[in-house]
């Protein structure tokens, strides 16, 4: 049994596998598909609500630093000390150079489902802090995105759904139907 | 002494993730795929390990052992001899957690272990086995040889 305290060791191990066969997209949708099994029902139920208790689950969990607000229909999160890449660099193996790009890469796919837009500002891929936004106002999203590239962060980190707002509003509007029935 | 002490908080979930992780890379990539990148992460993140196994010391994959499947709440019986080690797990919590979250443990959950345990004796005069006796019961020997 792999601990799961070393599940990201071995993560880190599979994703070296995948990036060098130019592969790792298909495994994060799959990741995706997985998590919805802990996050889907929470997110469609109680939106940035039902984000703040899961990943406050997991800051506890997974021994995050890290703090998070909900402000005008707005959820940020800043992570200062990400427990997972925290580990892949204390490690006698090497880092995937692209260790970071997993949380985007499945959260993407997870939050477009739900009808959220979502954006992720990865800092540096050597340092273990981060931050994040979800919410379903897409000016906001533009407006935070546009701001981190005014305060300098490197756009190439920056990974978001915005590009794809045909899917979010779709969803988003099979979201609120859904909520609606519900009440009803 | 262990490489990497881990005391904080427990996230049994990524029990989850390893084992759609495990059913991924065998069904896109093959089984013998899947068993290299295993046997890697027992060579080479459990490199401390391996290379107190080369010189015939093996007090930290005991520690580790132990360690992980307390930390865990797993039941088993560990016997230590001179030149053998045997490992009976009781009851896995990697599978129990799988169970707890109503998903169905992958063909290849044990595989995880068996792997990554060859991985930690490579080129050492260690040799690992394993034999799976039920569903979360199996005896995982280390033994020594010349």
């Amino acid at each position: 049994m792999i601990p799961s305290d070393h599940f990201v060791r071995f993560y880190n191990e599979v994703f070296k596998f995948l990036d060098e066969r130019n592969e790792l997209e298909g495994f994060y949708k799959e990741i995706g598909k997985h998590q919805e099994l802990h996050c889907y029902q929470c997110f469609m139920d109680k939106g940035l609500d039902g984000m703040e208790e899961y990943w406050g689950h997991i800051r506890v969990e997974e021994n995050c630093v890290s703090s998070s607000e909900i402000i005008d229909g707005v959820r940020y999160s800043f992570m200062n000390r990400c427990p997972s890449l925290s580990k892949v660099l204390d490690c006698d193996a090497e880092p995937c150079e692209k260790y970071c790009l997993h949380c985007p890469g499945w959260v993407i796919p997870l939050l477009t489902k739900c009808g959220f837009y979502y954006a992720s500002c990865v800092i540096d891929t050597k340092e273990p802090r981060c931050r994040s936004f979800q919410t379903e106002d897409r000016d906001k999203a533009s407006a935070v995105i546009q701001k981190w590239i005014d305060d300098g962060f490197n756009p190439d980190l920056i990974f978001s759904n915005i590009d794809d707002f045909e899917t979010v509003e779709a969803n988003k509007k099979f979201r609120l139907d859904r909520l609606q029935k519900k009440e009803k | 002494m262990l490489r990497y002490q881990e005391n904080n908080e427990l996230h049994m979930d990524f029990h989850g993730t390893t084992n759609t992780t495990l059913n991924y890379i065998a069904e896109n990539y093959g089984v013998d795929a899947l068993k290299m990148i295993l046997r890697k992460t027992g060579h080479d993140v459990y490199k401390s390990i391996r290379e107190k196994l080369e010189k015939g010391d093996a007090s930290e994959l005991i520690e580790h052992l132990n360690w992980f499947f307390n930390r865990e709440k797993g039941r088993y019986n560990l016997s230590v001899s001179q030149d053998e080690i045997i490992f009976e797990v009781l009851e896995c919590p990697a599978i129990r957690h799988l169970r707890k979250l109503g998903l169905e443990p992958s063909e290849h959950v044990c595989l995880q272990t068996e792997c990554v345990n060859e991985g930690m004796c490579e080129g050492t005069p260690w040799k690992s086995s394993l034999k799976v006796i039920s569903e979360g019961h199996c005896i995982q020997t280390f033994k020594k040889g010349e």
